[in-house]
């Protein structure tokens, strides 16, 4: 009987109970997309390092022959020629290089204890096909750090046979068992590799990450060395004996460069600190962050609304309640039904919304591998994420539950039966009461209705603040995708980089040219930045802050840092910085700050950074220009249109997940605002009837029940506003600076406006159609059903 | 302003049971007539009176007040009609919780073409002590005053009044009825009350007898007694 009882009363408000359990769906939902879809990654990545033995480090050396290397080549080796590099020795006498660089990495594990440390090589090889320049970087098998690692077919077994990276074959339809031409030679795709020594297939002079156009592959050994390009390398090194990489960090990373007998060594970095391969780690921590923290904010506001909502249907049950009190059931009999129907409606949604999220992790996980050179995997279910989704959410909307109804079954059977107290005395009745008083009684109302029953009035303020929150937060994103990539083109008027080849002269520039210097690795603290030497006078690459002032002009008296770094580091217009360009160490002020929100660049005046770099103000290295510029002056050129289109791809996986954050957080929100209106108007079908009775008309009767709450819901969407933009900052600042990710939230004023004008709409709605419910049942009735 | 119902029917449909609360009805009651409703419970009096008012509509049948056909208006029409014509007093008190007692009255004298003023009718029910209370700080009794006074200071035309003095001790159920008598008297309202004490019929111009929803009988009462002197129970 009781169960009966609870589940017609929960039936009559059956349309609010099924938005409930879309918000519990979606915040179950967007959680475990955020959790498997990063998640999924994760695991199966952590795997294929293990299997294939993933360098813990890597160490650069410098190609030039060294004073030292000259003497081991003179007592080792009998050449015929002068050499000054090591590619070049390699050229003329292949034994004699690899001894050479056998004596190197002698020389280095005699340093350091605890590592094993192997040669990776490499050769370059461009190639034009179908108009379209490619680029494939040739790795040399190794036997035990970096290992290969084939996601589908073998390792070359002839010198006509080709590895190569599964991204770039499936974006250019290439499969295994395809041939493909590179420069004159045709090979056959015997299988798609990985190498975890390059989880991105970064190895350009720029930071480009495209699959399309690059490729990580793999040959014989014999047909590598056929290949007529230089040799690139570097050393690939794995800790041993329980070595940690804090311990490596203090005892090889601080000590090499003052260590004398590592005269070539030029720079060694831990995997974690390793674009190349260890950017997915913090791509990782850094998606799972943003994707769980963000997610988590949104899930937890969704269960506290839907916790504020159940208490609300649960102290509209106090007169149930106190007449089965008064009738002698026991606490427990009355509190089973309403905690098991509580489940009953709970528990599906929240498990629907797991199981969404779970296939649409999936898709997103995909994403991942467009950017990241990773084998693919099906997104696994896993306990914890089963626990946090599902779980948490639910035993939380039982306890409150629980609380609740405890709470009412405390009082005593007289308290239930009567009213619900009316708090006169509270704070704002009293100070609003002076000046009521003036006010006639159908614009008092208004007011009273409101304050007279601060519990309810406070459900309202909280429950409309998270759902202002959510609206804006998620209009907040709207721009974030932009701002991240395109922005910075749209704002500049190069169409073409041209990267000056070393020993090739660049051309001088003309017209609409400009020289620039572009240092990929400059030191700044303990961190590689990028810098940029502009022209201060530049006309085609103008800065901009964040105002839509110009800037150019400031890199006379310093530097100007982007966004993105300031955000990352703290640094603030003032700030001094210490940076190693080559073999100097200046320190120069920071005096503006740029609306980039992307990369950790710094620029600076070109002149100033020529002479500082290699004593001259005439110095560049690459060229921007608005023009085509000829491509057999450069090492390679760019167009900033190609860069557009590539880091679209790079964005689809953040406009995925910002999408469904954005839709879910403004479903949810729009969902609160119509729930609560409808509660709200429901609390005053008594007062409305009784009005009608007494002869109010509907318009005096909207203004009095409707217009209090209209107001005061508009407030509170305004004051949201400073308080959410607060919070963004908070977030913004937060993500930088734990998770070096840059969040330009955002707000406009239309925003504020649109979203009041949805809540004024949303109101309306949920007004009219709780009207149309009361309007369908005759006044006297009404009267007796909603008696309070 | 006079009331006429002709063949009125008031059937609730509650699952396969039909339940007639009202049955065939026909009565007309004149302009300033005092009109007191008995019978037994579930007789259908509080049907009859909310069909009567309007806040209920019949199944079928005509009700016209004057010349209007109650029965033909749509919500706004009724509203119109009861905000300038009609006064309430509740079997429930049906008082607006959020308000204190003087508030409540106001809300009633808000809307009223030639309304008393509130400290006038508080004084006749005796509540001017309690007028800063809420309902749920009074007793039942002072509930019911309270929905009696918001009723009365519209100074309506008609009075419908659902067992008005049900919680009343005989002093202030006296008091309460002589209210309502003098209004008759005084400014010609109407008046149509319904009571489970057949001593109250005393002081009406008719007594109307329900049973099952129909009128059983109609008894003229040539000699009214004032409140006052009626005999209780
Ligand atoms: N909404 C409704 N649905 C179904 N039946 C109803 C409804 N309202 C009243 N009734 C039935 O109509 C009949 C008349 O009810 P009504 O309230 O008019 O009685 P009453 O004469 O006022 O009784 P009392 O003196 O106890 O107040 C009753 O049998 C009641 O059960
Ligand atoms: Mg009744």
């Amino acid at each position: 009987m009781l169960f009966r009882n609870v589940l017609r009363t929960l039936k009559k408000q059956y349309i609010q109970l099924l938005l409930l359990g879309v918000i519990i769906t979606l915040s179950s939902f967007i959680y475990t997309t955020m959790d498997y879809g990063v998640g999924g990654i994760l695991v199966p990545t952590e795997e294929y390092f293990e299997v294939s033995n993933q360098e813990d480090f890597a160490i650069s050396m410098l190609d030039m022959i060294l004073e030292d290397d000259g003497i081991f080549i003179a007592s080792n080796c009998a050449l015929t020629s002068e050499v000054h590099t090591l590619s070049g020795l390699k050229n003329i006498d292949s034994a004699c290089y690899y001894d050479l660089i056998e004596n190197r990495l002698n020389i280095i594990e005699n340093e350091y204890d605890d590592i094993n440390i192997e040669l990776r090589e490499n050769k370059d090889v461009y190639f034009n096909f179908d108009e379209t320049s490619y680029k494939v970087r040739f790795l040399k098998a190794t036997s035990e750090i970096n290992l290969s690692y084939f996601v589908e077919g073998n390792a070359p077994a002839t010198d006509s046979e080709i590895a190569i990276s599964e991204a770039f074959g499936k974006s250019n339809d290439l499969d295994v068992g395809d041939t493909l031409d590179i420069n004159g030679k045709d090979y056959t795709i015997s299988g798609y590799v990985l190498f975890p020594d390059y989880s991105l297939a970064l190895f350009s002079a720029n930071l480009i990450i495209d699959n399309k156009s690059q490729s990580l592959g793999l040959l014989t050994d014999q047909e590598f060395e056929n290949l007529n390009e230089n040799i690139g390398f570097e050393i690939a090194g794995d800790l041993t004996n329980g070595t940690t990489e804090d311990e490596f960090e203090e005892n090889v990373i601080n000590d090499f460069r003052d260590n004398d007998n590592l005269p070539f060594v030029t720079n060694i970095v831990l995997t974690v600190n390793n674009m190349r391969s260890g950017a997915i780690y913090a791509e990782l921590e850094g998606g799972e962050a943003m994707g769980l923290g963000l997610s988590l904010i949104i899930a937890s506001i969704a269960i506290l609304i839907v916790g504020i909502m159940v208490s609300k249907v649960l102290v509209s049950q106090r007169g149930a309640i106190g007449i089965l009190k008064s009738m002698g059931y026991s606490n427990r009999q009355i509190t089973i039904p309403y905690i098991f129907f509580i489940a009953i409606l709970s528990f599906p949604a929240i498990v629907l919304g797991y199981f969404f999220g779970s296939f649409a992790a999936q898709p997103m996980s995909d994403l991942y591998k467009m950017i990241y050179l990773l084998p693919s995997s099906a997104v696994e279910h896993s306990f914890d994420t089963f626990i946090v989704a599902v779980i948490v959410p639910f035993l939380f909307l039982l306890v409150v539950s629980y609380f609740i109804i405890k709470r009412i079954l405390n009082q005593k059977p007289v308290e239930l039966l009567n009213p619900q107290m009316v708090s006169s005395t509270n704070f704002l009745a009293k100070k609003m009461g002076k000046f009521l008083k003036k006010l006639k009684i159908t614009s008092k109302m208004k007011h009273l209705l409101l304050y007279r029953n601060m519990v309810k009035f406070l459900v309202f303020v909280i429950g409309m603040f998270f759902a202002a929150f959510l609206i804006l937060f998620s209009f907040s994103m709207l721009d974030i995708f932009d701002k991240l990539t395109v922005d910075y083109y749209n704002n500049t008027n190069h169409n073409y980089i041209g990267y000056c080849d070393i020993e090739l002269p660049c051309d001088n520039p003309t017209g609409t040219q400009e020289k620039v210097i572009e240092l990929p690795s400059v030191i700044l603290g303990d961190e590689e930045v990028y810098l940029v030497g502009l022209e201060s006078d530049s006309l085609i690459h103008k800065l901009v802050d964040t105002k839509d002032n110009e800037i150019t002009n400031k890199l006379d008296d310093g530097l100007v840092i982007t966004k993105s770094l300031s955000l990352i580091k703290g640094f603030k217009v003032g700030d001094s910085l210490l940076l190693e360009i080559g073999d100097e160490h200046v320190l120069i002020d920071v005096m503006a700050i740029t609306e980039e929100y992307s990369g950790n660049k710094v620029y600076m005046s070109r002149e100033e950074l020529g002479d500082i770099f290699v004593d001259s103000t005439e110095y560049y290295n690459v060229i921007y220009s608005e023009t085509e510029l000829n491509e057999d002056n450069f090492m390679m050129i760019i167009s900033t249109e190609k860069i557009m289109e590539q880091s679209e791809v790079m964005q689809g996986l953040f406009e995925t997940v910002f999408l469904i954050m954005i839709v879910v957080s403004v479903i949810i929100g729009a969902i609160v605002v119509y729930i609560l209106t409808v509660m709200t108007i429901e609390d005053n079908f008594y007062n409305i009837s009784l009005f009608k009775v007494i002869g109010y008309n509907n318009k005096e009767i909207d203004k009095m029940i409707l217009g209090g709450y209209l107001v005061y819901g508009i407030i509170i969407f305004l004051i949201t506003i400073p308080i959410a933009l607060a919070a963004f900052y908070g977030l913004t600042a937060i993500f930088a600076q734990y998770y070096e990710l840059v969040f330009p939230f955002d707000f406009e004023i239309w925003h504020a406006g649109v979203s009041t004008t949805m809540f004024i709409i949303i109101f309306y709605t949920g007004a009219f159609v709780a009207k149309r419910h009361l309007n369908r049942i005759s006044l006297q009735e009404a009267m007796k059903m909603y008696q309070v | 302003m006079s009331i006429k119902l002709e063949n009125v029917t008031k059937t609730y449909f509650t699952g396969e049971v039909e339940t007639h609360a009202v049955k065939n009805v026909d009565l007309e009651i004149k302009d300033g007539e005092f009109i007191v409703l008995l019978g037994p419970s579930g007789s259908g009096k509080s049907t009859m009176l909310n069909i009567i008012s309007g806040l209920d509509t019949p199944t079928s049948g005509k009700i016209s007040i004057d010349e209007e056909i109650i029965s033909d208006m749509n919500s706004k029409q009724l509203t119109k009609f009861r905000r300038d014509n009609l006064g309430f007093i509740f079997q429930q008190y049906n008082l607006l919780q959020t308000l204190s007692v003087s508030e409540n009255v106001e809300v009633g004298r808000e809307v009223s073409l030639l309304p008393f003023t509130v400290e006038e009718v508080l004084e006749q029910v005796d509540l001017i002590p309690q007028i800063n209370k809420y309902p749920f700080q009074l007793s039942g009794g002072e509930q019911q005053r309270v929905s009696i006074a918001r009723a009365v200071v519209k100074n309506p035309k008609i009075m419908f009044c659902d067992e008005p003095t049900g919680a009343l001790d005989e002093v202030m159920a006296k008091e309460v009825l002589g209210i309502l008598q003098k209004l008759n008297e005084k400014y010609k309202t109407s008046v149509v009350l319904i009571t489970h004490n057949p001593n109250i019929g005393a002081m009406a111009d008719r007594i109307i007898k329900l049973n099952s929803g129909e009128v059983v009988e109609v008894i003229e009462n040539k000699n009214k007694l004032k409140a006052s002197e009626i005999s209780w129970g």
